[in-house]
């Protein structure tokens, strides 16, 4: 096998980027002939083969930069074939997402056998080969000779099909999780309300408190759940039963999809309390360990995607509840503060999805003011936070 | 439909052809009193004692006579005995009747039909068995049609009769006795028209006369091996079924040609040419010729049979081709 590495075109060059390739990954090259296109910041090359053999992989993507000598390709013998894919695959599978090309272990040979046998292949069979995209060399022929006949291709192009996807028959919970979201989606209108809010002294304060920023936010919701009660209600036939407790369904995600366990009357609980609480209802629902009555009666729900990259984003209601809150990303931006200054404060979307039949649009509004003054305004964990206790 | 023999067939076709059209005669050796070497012309013994006529034997000038009698608007039919015998007179065919109508600009209309038997039999030996219509289809300026049951025969004679150029037409001898089935009321077939004998996916055969039958033959067994075989009957051999063999092969993706006629720059060549030029992209295997091996036929009826194609050779063919052997 031959390593084909970003080339230096002069002096000064430290980096290249592949504007294409030229030949197709499994193809035959030949010494000489135009591999790809690579242009530094001063000039753009065609590179050619030092080696003739078939194109065994290509790890330089077409748009990218690389630093020079970065392995971009390999150049081997069609036998050498499977056991680089075999290497390539373990290297993908220990380093995820980083880039293996120095990785590999590839026996480097500045000698190719270049006595490479042409592919025996029918008219009919190059043909569909070609509309198809196939590169010969991969297809095993099984006629005279090993030629590679009209049959030969079918049957790739049918493994090809059976590679390109897996058929998973769905669980129970997801059937479970299809029928609750479509009922909710087909009977609800939804609507989604979104403000940017201050988290920075909030998230100074339940840092100090060693809680986490969703503790933080059920604690301060408890509060606005109780004062604008029909958010914190079920809508059911024709009546809105807005309750006096307040269960808070925390949509949690595991490896077989979403579950909501419930935090029973967290208007009861202290902020320290609802985080242990909170921490040990999602590791339970993790390893699928939660009981049928903790998945019960919640009379509001929140989702939080923040410490992944969301902002803000639509949440599909929980019947029979009326309302749902999604948490977003807390990011550092610039901000305008008092006077018209420029600060950086760490900033997160609020988005309210509520049922318009029962809600109106001013009234989601409202509550989003309210929870967001809340958070701006951190005193509240403070004082009745800590009192509490 | 009736059921009747090839010869019957092509009796019915003369005797229609000349009531309607009292300009056609016919002549040739043995057909008059004998009804043909191989009883082509029984069916007309004693029929238009005027205009079917026994010629010494003198293919020079049977030939010739035609060609004579054609240009002043008269439609011969000559029959040439045994195909093998169209060499003694070959330059009236190929220096003359085959080149009149370009020569003239074609003022000179050629109606002129030269029919006779071809092929093996029974140790007819070298001199008696051969199939020569490559020769004609490579000498341009006559028309071949080669017909393989009654139907076709009667009903290609008939179109024959009634065309202005020159045609040959060759019946293996083979055949004269098979029966078919025929309509009763007047049909004509065009030239130059295949037809598919039976339809199949695997593998196009193109063949003519005889092997017509064997590739039949080998088609029924090779059903056991689950292979199907798409026969085209070219039926006229010049001009060829272009078209009809294209889409066949475009289906099949595989093409045999078997012929009786010597293998070696037999008419197989030029159809395999044709077809690898015109339908490359369709093709799945090499094209396969069937053919006799290169050799002057045998006296020796084991020899016979061992240098002439039959069926078997043409299953051998379908079985490597689909890389069962």
């Amino acid at each position: 096998m031959y390593k084909i590495r970003m080339p230096k075109f002069g002096l000064t060059m430290e980096k290249g980027y592949i504007e294409r390739w030229l030949k197709k990954e499994g193809g035959l090259v030949k010494k000489g002939d135009s591999l790809l296109e690579v242009s530094s910041d001063k000039i753009s090359n065609e590179i050619t083969s030092p080696t003739s053999g078939i194109l065994l992989k290509i790890l330089g993507k077409e748009g990218e930069e690389y630093q020079v000598g970065h392995v971009i390709a390999i150049i081997g013998e069609k036998n050498e074939q499977s056991q680089l894919e075999k290497d390539l695959g373990e290297l993908n599978k220990k380093h995820l997402y980083q880039n293996i090309s120095d990785k590999l272990p590839v026996k480097e040979t500045k000698r190719i056998n270049e006595n490479i046998p042409n592919i025996k292949a029918s008219p009919l069979a190059k043909k569909m080969a070609k509309e198809n995209g196939i590169v010969l060399s991969k297809v095993q022929g099984s006629g005279p000779g090993g030629r590679i006949t009209k049959q030969d291709i079918l049957a790739f192009l049918e493994q090809q099909q059976k590679d390109d996807f897996k058929i998973e028959k769905l669980s129970g919970l997801r059937k479970t999780i299809i029928e609750r979201l479509s009922k909710s989606y087909h009977n609800s209108i939804t609507l989604t309300n979104s403000t940017e809010v201050d988290f920075t002294q909030f998230k100074k304060q339940t840092k100090s408190l060693g809680v986490s920023i969703t503790s933080g936010i059920i604690f301060l919701l408890c509060k606005v759940l109780l004062r604008l009660k029909q958010f914190n209600s079920h809508f059911e036939k024709d009546c809105l039963k807005e309750y006096n407790i307040v269960n808070i369904g925390l949509a949690v995600d595991t490896e077989k999809g979403l579950i909501v366990p419930v935090l029973k009357n967290a208007h009861t609980l202290d902020i320290k309390n609802i985080q242990e609480n909170i921490i040990d209802l999602s590791n339970r629902a993790r390893i699928n360990k939660v009981k049928e009555n903790e998945l019960n009666d919640s009379t509001f729900t929140i989702t939080n995607l923040g410490m992944m990259r969301t902002d803000f984003f639509t949440a599909v209601l929980n019947p029979p509840e009326v309302a749902i809150l999604g948490i977003g990303r807390i990011i550092k931006k610039p901000y305008i503060i008092d006077e018209d200054k420029i600060a950086i404060r760490e900033l997160a979307f609020l988005s309210l999805s509520y049922d318009h039949r029962v809600i109106d649009g001013a009234d989601a509004a409202r509550f989003l003011d309210i929870l967001a003054q809340h958070i701006e305004k951190p005193e509240l964990i403070k004082n009745k936070g800590v009192d509490k206790k | 439909m009736k059921t009747i023999t090839f010869s019957e067939a092509l009796g019915e076709a003369i005797l229609e052809e000349m009531q309607r059209d009292d300009t056609i005669f016919t002549y040739g050796e043995d057909i008059a009193k004998q009804g043909g070497i191989f009883g082509a012309y029984k069916s007309l013994l004693g029929k238009f004692p005027n205009r079917i006529f026994d010629t010494p034997i003198s293919e020079e000038a049977i030939y010739g006579s035609a060609l004579g009698a054609a240009l002043v608007g008269m439609r011969p039919m000559v029959e040439f005995h045994f195909s093998d015998f169209l060499f003694t007179g070959i330059q009236s065919i190929t220096l003359q009747i085959e080149k009149i109508r370009y020569m003239t600009g074609g003022q000179g209309k050629l109606h002129l039909l030269l029919r006779g038997p071809d092929g093996v039999s029974n140790s007819a030996a070298a001199q008696h068995s051969e199939s020569i219509e490559t020769i004609f289809m490579h000498i341009p300026g006559i028309k071949i049609i080669i017909p393989s049951t009654p139907y076709d025969i009667k009903g290609m004679i008939k179109t024959s009769l009634r065309s202005d150029d020159p045609i040959i037409c060759f019946e293996h001898k083979s055949l004269y006795s098979q029966k078919g089935e025929v309509p009763e009321e007047e049909y004509l077939i065009p030239l130059g028209k295949a037809d598919i004998k039976k339809e199949g996916k695997d593998i196009t055969v193109v063949t003519i006369s005889r092997m017509v039958h064997e590739s039949l033959k080998a088609a029924n067994e090779l059903v056991k091996d689950g292979i199907d075989l798409e026969i085209i009957d070219l039926r006229t051999l010049l001009p060829w079924d272009k078209e009809t063999v294209i889409k066949s092969v475009q289906k099949t993706n595989r093409l045999i040609i078997a012929h009786e006629t010597w293998r070696r720059a037999g008419w197989g060549a030029e159809i395999a040419s044709t077809i690898q030029e015109e339908a490359f992209d369709s093709l799945d295997a090499p094209i396969i010729r069937i053919g006799a091996y290169n050799v002057p036929m045998p006296f020796s009826s084991v020899l016979q049979n061992f240098v002439t194609p039959d069926k078997q050779n043409i299953i051998t063919a379908a079985k490597k081709m689909m890389g069962e052997m």
